[in-house]
């Protein structure tokens, strides 16, 4: 119990006021990240939000313009530090005239790893030890994603940043990937992994962050998340301007926001009735009611309208 | 910065340009031991002849070989003058056939880390980047080594073959002029290394490398600054350090290009490493 407490209060990744300006223009903003040891970390933001700005500094491939990255509670530029850290950063760095055993062999001998089977394990664990004297220039997307996510466990790293790793996968392959990740966070690793496909990062992520114009605009654990999108009530009105200050008027405790011209929800009503006689008692038209639940996506796209706080 | 260099090692093995640029350069050495033995031999001219070839002597008295009689001027006595090392210089260094080559290579060669992306995966693991220019600096100079090393050896094994075409140099004078060519080409690999650093596109780089190896550039500007005699500078240039390289020491004045090559060396390494850390990847 007081292993696992202090385990938790280790973070694997710290960012302090993170900034990365390119040509005057703010492509992260005074970034505070938090990551916690074992976690796995979900990074979401649209295309240009600054994901792989963010993660291509903690891997060490881009120049921070502010602030301070710590990592395992150590300065970022630590070379031992940085030798506990797999990366696979947007499309796999590989030799295309050189098979996945040569690809994985130069990077353990840049690794100066001295253990021999650690290149066939690496390459086992991501289903790419039987791709024999293929040449990677020959492999698919998903081919490739494979082996740069082999690339990246070699040397048995505690942190693995992945961005868009389930790029050009098919679905076994999205499945194999997922419990590959999913048994190397149960062995302690922690991951930070930048996706698209939400619905696949809600399955494996237990924390998240999400990002904006270059903001970390909200950092949260699944639990907090499932609270979040737990069940919200949507009333279908005739008149939205009446009916809004009817509603925080007598109902202080309910958060209410407007979708559009019609439709409003509530955050943490219990129960619909109420609402619908009070809106009805004060001659507001009232079309369709009822309780719905948001996933992942509903969040993220209520979060980048910036319709939820 | 050892593994890094092990990993070098281990893609410059398994380059093909490696082997293509060493075959045309040794290509090149038998082409032109032949063509020395068909016009500066009795033998060889007896082959020129019976292959179709025809000899001319022109007033003068010295014999022009070749299918029209315009081309592969020499006289036999000037066989006399020549020995392992001049050979050796006039088939690859003076005219910067050497430098072409092995500077393809070595563009070729750190352009791919680019070109691939596998720069990612090293730059997330070496935090020094001096360390990657060191590493690569040091594979260039294995690989020029083994090149001059080879490409000597086998001037001397066609020397050989053609009969003891031309007499051997003193092994002093070929230690002296290996060792000065090393150290100039070195430069050139420097100055590539920074190019390819800049531009990060093979294509640039195999550009940069024609234009400086072979000379144009440096003639080009010392034409232009000559029309207002300010062309004193090119003696201090790679390229006219490698083309008039003393044959053998004869004074303190002949280690000029040793320094000119390790000058630029130590400049254009730094001047990389600076562009590598200031640039993201």
């Amino acid at each position: 119990m007081e292993k696992d407490i202090k385990k938790q209060a280790v973070l694997a990744v710290e960012t302090i006021s993170l900034s990365k300006v390119y040509k005057g223009k703010a492509a992260v903003s005074h970034m505070d990240m938090k990551v916690q040891e074992g976690a796995i970390y979900g990074f979401i933001g649209r295309n240009g939000a600054g994901k792989s700005t963010t993660l291509k500094m903690l891997c060490g491939l881009a120049k921070p313009t502010e602030g301070e990255i710590r990592l395992f509670g150590k300065s970022a530029g630590d070379p031992v530090t940085a030798r506990r850290i797999g990366c696979l950063i947007e499309s796999a760095g590989l030799y295309p005239h050189m098979t996945a055993r040569q690809n994985a062999v130069m990077k353990a001998k840049c690794m100066g790893l001295a253990d021999p089977n650690a290149v066939e394990r690496a390459l086992e664990a991501t289903g790419m030890n039987n791709t024999g004297n293929k040449k990677v220039k020959l492999f698919s997307m998903g081919m490739r994603q494979r082996l740069g996510i082999a690339l990246a466990l070699l040397g048995n790293p505690d942190l693995l940043v992945l961005d868009e790793p389930i790029n050009g996968l098919d679905p076994e392959g999205v499945r194999e990937i997922r419990q590959l990740i999913q048994r190397l966070n149960e062995g302690g690793k922690t991951f930070i992994i930048s996706s698209h496909i939400l619905g696949e990062l809600s399955k494996l992520s237990t924390h998240y962050g999400i990002i904006k114009e270059g903001n970390l605009v909200e950092q949260l654990t699944r639990e907090e998340l499932e609270q979040k999108c737990a069940d919200y009530f949507q009333i279908e009105v005739g008149d939205v301007k009446r009916a809004l200050p009817l509603i925080t008027e007598n109902m202080p405790e309910v958060q209410a926001e407007v979708c559009d011209n019609t439709n409003i929800r509530l955050y943490g009503l219990k129960e619909g009735s109420g609402v619908n006689h009070l809106l009805i008692e004060n001659g507001v038209q009232v079309y369709s009611s009822g309780f719905h639940h948001m996933d992942l996506e509903d969040y993220f796209l209520a979060r980048m309208d910036g319709s939820r706080k | 910065m050892f593994n890094l260099l092990r990993m070098d090692l281990y893609r410059l093995l398994r380059s093909k340009s490696v082997y293509i640029c060493l075959a045309s350069l040794m290509a090149a050495s038998v082409l032109c031991f032949w063509m020395v033995w068909l016009m500066g031999t009795p033998e060889g001219q007896e082959t020129a002849a019976r292959i179709g070839m025809t000899a001319i002597v022109d007033e003068g008295g010295s014999s022009q070989t070749g299918e029209s009689g315009e081309e592969g001027v020499m006289d036999q006595s000037m066989l006399e003058e020549y020995d392992t090392l001049l050979m050796f210089r006039e088939i690859g260094m003076d005219g910067g056939a050497y430098a072409l080559l092995f500077g393809i290579v070595i563009a070729l060669f750190f352009c791919s880390d680019y070109s691939s992306g596998f720069m990612k995966n090293i730059m997330s693991l070496h935090r020094r980047r001096w360390t990657y220019i060191a590493s690569k600096l040091m594979a260039a100079a294995i690989l020029d080594l083994c090149y001059l090393s080879i490409e000597f050896g086998f001037c001397l094994l066609l020397n050989v073959l053609f009969h003891n075409l031309v007499p051997a140099a003193p092994a002093a004078d070929i230690l002296f002029y290996l060792g000065l060519s090393f150290v100039v080409t070195m430069g050139f690999a420097a100055l590539f290394l920074l190019f390819c650093t800049f531009t990060r596109n093979a294509a640039a780089g195999t550009l940069a490398v024609s234009l400086l190896s072979s000379g144009i550039l440096v003639i080009l500007v010392n034409y232009i600054t000559g029309l207002f005699g300010l062309n004193q500078w090119v003696s201090y240039t790679l390229y006219y350090n490698q083309r008039y390289a003393p044959n053998a020491y004869s004074g303190f004045g002949d280690l000029k290009g040793y320094a000119v090559g390790a000058v630029f060396l130590a400049l254009y390494a730094a001047l990389s490493a600076v562009v590598l850390t200031r640039k993201d990847i």
